[in-house]
């Protein structure tokens, strides 16, 4: 049996709670009443993976289904992995501790595009055909992901036997259903594939053909076995109605987001030019307060979790968000939870939003200008002016806060050293600000973290056309903003830019980039998103043999007219927008947001209907 | 404020909770349970959980000490059940009851554990040798650094049988606030006077003891 050789030697590596389950709120299943055996697989480790909300739904959902048992798998550490290699251990699933090849679906989650190459890695360690074209023709072992990364999933369709666009929630189900029915049918592989294509929100990406133009860029794409030829994404229309757990698997080992979260809405109203996050989850979509207020007291019940947060791309948009705060306070003082409110926005932080945070908690405070000056702001579409930036600290500092993180871009179109110098600037004028308050706390310095990401184009995003940054442009502004900022009282922290390219390379990447992928991870890449993993040199190797100019997907502009290899899928919001979208930004104009005004993103056509009444 | 003692078992794969994650899924347990935990006055109010000895990570344990108070009186059997019935696999509460010796009466705890090896007729001899020789010195980490320390006169073994290809043994060794040997030191020791390769499994504390060897509750 498995578990024993797995036994022998887990005490020999670093936590190894993380490898054999049992945590209270897994579930366990009599296998020989089992239809369908779905493994649920993060592509990075136990400690990132089980904090992942959209896991834990689809989890709980999947084994409501008597019939379909829905297990959860990882990337192990260098430590454990090395051992599972050595000791012939195959890649398994923390329930059941059976070999996930034995599995009838392997689902990956794709969260960021850093995480490819651990893909790549579990298959081989779980002893998966990496290829799907060197699978089998049986109906077994279909391998599958969702997520935001494959809204362009090509970089990775030589390795998948379909993707699953969109919400997850209603389309799984459909999946499995149509399996069950095909497996008692004894259907090959290939006949379920042809199936489950006209499911709406299923990309097979076999039936897709892709031919190039002489420069590089894609002359068209062809549907064959009956495909469509567009494939829609998936939504759930009821939102407040959709399934939520009541209950989360809790981890013995600590995790990256170790609490109860609820998510309280879907989707972004306010249109940030360079979020994809934004664009693909549209339309927006809210909770009702009374559903949020139930959801949270189930899960924290059920968990014994003592925190609870609130999920959402932006929480302080909700329309009822000030009394969902005063009830959920109301029970979470009373019961000793601590709640935390991620991701809220400078512009709608009220001082009754503080007020009641401050109840809770104080620890720092965390804004995201994104860009030094009003001019690129606009560009962007951040609808955040430089008064209300500060009028948010003034509050935050006579309400006793003494440091503040600014969150920033650099590299964003349109960006010139002046935006760079902003940066510096914005911090200076917030120093400025707190020694000048009567009332500021006393006997402490103010101190502003300000942390700068580079920016990368994503697809279905307005920046889409837009190219990036070369590293030497990179480093010339990193160096900049160091040289402008008040190092006394401004701590500045950025990412490396290789990484950055290398991301903006894999999301706007086509069919092509697979070989790359898989060239990388054989020469040793995995864990690209962990600093010390991360090897520049062996990705710039694999471009070179496989013949691809990284720079061609980064660093180029791309026409408004031309095929993006991501144009077969239909994420909602149309192309006519985003061209419009990118116009208006070169003309640092801004766009309202939804609530103030239908810009007119397509999204409601295809709805059916306004978003908001 | 009522005090309260638990005796609980820590096995399969709860063996590979560690002693800083058992804190925290104890709090989780008990909030899950719904019982009134009681809490710390003051400004980082928290609930008081106490173990009266950490386990080493993979032994398991059918008497680990949990000392924890409630707001309220509730019989213990109900409190036993009550958690039992949102424990985590492979642990159960065995007793609840009130806490009848201090915590530093605690003197020894009491181990079994497997050795098993290719060659165990020769295993068994080097064992009795080792503990027929007149020291067992082992290095030890303490707060003052890596000390030697000769544990022969502490070692008290309980019960020896083979049986199935593997050597059985049961010893008790010095436990509580201030001395603490695990079985891993008898293990070392072993290690570095045998020449044969031998592998320990099932290792479990079994008892924990005060002064006059009765049972700690």
């Amino acid at each position: 049996m498995l578990k024993e050789k797995i036994e022998r030697h887990l005490l020999e590596v670093q936590k190894p709670s993380r490898y054999i389950g049992g945590e209270v709120g897994s579930i366990i299943k009599d296998k020989s009443k089992i239809d369908v055996r779905f493994a649920f697989c993060f592509p990075d480790t136990y400690d990132i993976g089980m904090s992942h909300l959209g896991m834990k739904i689809l989890y709980s959902l999947t084994n409501e289904c008597e019939n379909y048992w829905c297990e959860r798998c990882f990337a192990p550490s260098e430590d454990f992995e090395k051992i599972m290699r050595e000791n012939d251990i195959p890649l398994y699933a923390l329930e059941s501790l059976d070999p996930i090849k034995d599995f009838d679906f392997i689902g990956f989650t794709m969260q960021y595009e850093l995480s490819y190459t651990n893909v790549l890695n579990m298959l081989d360690l779980a002893g998966i055909p990496i290829y799907a074209r060197d699978r089998t023709n049986e109906l077994t072992q279909i391998v599958v992901a969702g997520g935001p990364c494959v809204c362009n999933p090509e970089p990775l369709a030589d390795f998948f036997d379909l993707f699953i666009m969109g919400e997850g929630e209603e389309v799984n189900l459909e999946l499995m259903d149509l399996y069950t029915e095909m497996k008692k049918q004894g259907a090959s592989r290939k006949e379920f594939l042809q199936r489950a294509c006209q499911i709406e929100g299923i990309y097979v990406p076999e039936f897709y053909r892709f031919s190039y133009k002489p420069d590089g860029t894609v002359e068209k794409v062809e549907n064959t076995n009956n495909a469509p030829a567009v494939v829609k994404k998936r939504i759930i229309k009821d939102f407040d109605k959709v399934y939520y757990p009541d209950d989360f698997v809790v981890p013995f080992t600590e995790i990256v987001h170790d609490r109860v979260s609820v998510e309280v809405l879907r989707g972004c109203l306010r249109g940030c030019r360079f979020c994809q996050a934004g664009f693909i989850y549209r339309p927006f979509r809210e909770k009702k307060s009374g559903t949020i207020i139930d959801e949270t007291k189930a899960l924290c019940e059920n968990t014994g979790y003592d925190e609870v947060s609130l999920a959402s791309l932006s929480t302080s948009d909700h329309s009822e968000i000030s009394p969902i705060l005063s009830e959920l306070i109301e029970y979470t003082s009373e019961e000793k939870i601590t709640l935390s409110l991620p991701s809220l926005r400078v512009d709608n932080f009220s001082e009754e939003l503080l007020e009641k945070i401050k109840r809770v908690r104080k620890s720092g405070l965390t804004f995201a200008p994104e860009g030094g000056t009003q001019r690129l702001r606009d560009v962007i579409n951040k609808n955040v002016s430089d008064d209300e930036i500060m009028n948010t600290c003034r509050i935050a500092f006579e309400g006793g806060y003494s440091s503040v993180k600014l969150y920033f871009m650099m590299g964003l179109p349109t960006e010139t050293d002046e935006d760079i110098v902003g940066i510096a600037e914005l911090a200076q004028r917030i120093i400025d600000l707190f020694y000048s308050l009567e009332n500021r706390p006393k006997g402490r310095g103010v101190q502003i973290s300000i942390s700068c990401a580079t920016f990368v184009p994503k697809p279905f995003t307005p920046f889409q056309f837009e190219p990036q940054d070369t590293r030497e442009m990179i480093e010339h502004k990193q160096k900049l903003l160091l040289d402008s900022v008040n190092k006394k009282r401004v701590k500045v922290s950025y990412h490396d830019a290789d990484v950055s390219i290398l991301e903006a390379v894999l999301a706007k990447g086509d069919r092509r980039l697979c070989d790359v992928i898989y060239t990388a991870w054989k020469k040793g890449c995995k864990f690209d998103s962990w600093g010390e993993h991360f090897r520049f040199d062996k990705w710039v190797e694999a471009f070179e043999e496989c013949g691809i100019d990284p720079s061609f997907y980064a660093n180029r502009r791309i026409e408004y007219d031309e095929i993006l290899p991501w144009e077969h899928l239909d994420y909602y919001v149309s192309k006519e927008f985003f061209v419009r979208e990118n116009k208006t930004a070169h003309e640092s104009v801004t766009t309202p947001h939804c609530r103030l005004k239908c810009s007119g993103c397509g999204v409601n056509r295809k709805i059916g209907g306004k978003c908001f009444d | 404020m009522i005090k309260l003692r638990a005796v609980f078992e820590k096995k399969d794969r709860a063996k590979y909770i560690s002693h800083l994650d058992l804190n925290r899924c104890m709090l989780r347990t008990f909030r899950r349970s719904g019982l009134p935990i009681w809490y710390t006055e003051g400004f980082h109010s928290h609930p008081y959980f106490s173990f009266a000895l950490a386990l080493s990570l993979g032994y398991e344990s059918n008497c680990e000490i949990l000392d924890f108070n409630l707001n309220e009186e509730i019989p213990f059997d109900e409190v036993r059940d009550r958690l039992n019935a949102v424990m985590p696999y492979g642990m159960r509460i065995i007793s609840v009851g009130e806490p009848k010796l201090k915590i530093t009466k605690i003197a020894k705890a009491e181990y079994s554990f497997s050795l098993k090896s290719d060659n165990i007729d020769g295993l068994v001899n080097d064992v009795e040798r080792l503990l027929q020789s007149e020291s067992i010195l082992v290095e030890k980490k303490t707060k003052k650094g890596i000390q030697q320390v000769d544990i022969k006169p502490f070692i008290e073994i309980t019960s020896v049988s083979l049986w199935d290809g593997k050597y059985n043994m049961s010893m008790r060794l010095p436990a509580g606030t201030q001395v603490n040997y695990n079985p891993a030191l008898f293990f070392e020791a072993l290690r570095n006077s045998s020449g044969i390769p031998f592998e320990t499994a099932e290792i479990r504390r079994t008892g924990i003891f005060s002064e006059n060897n009765e049972i700690f509750l």
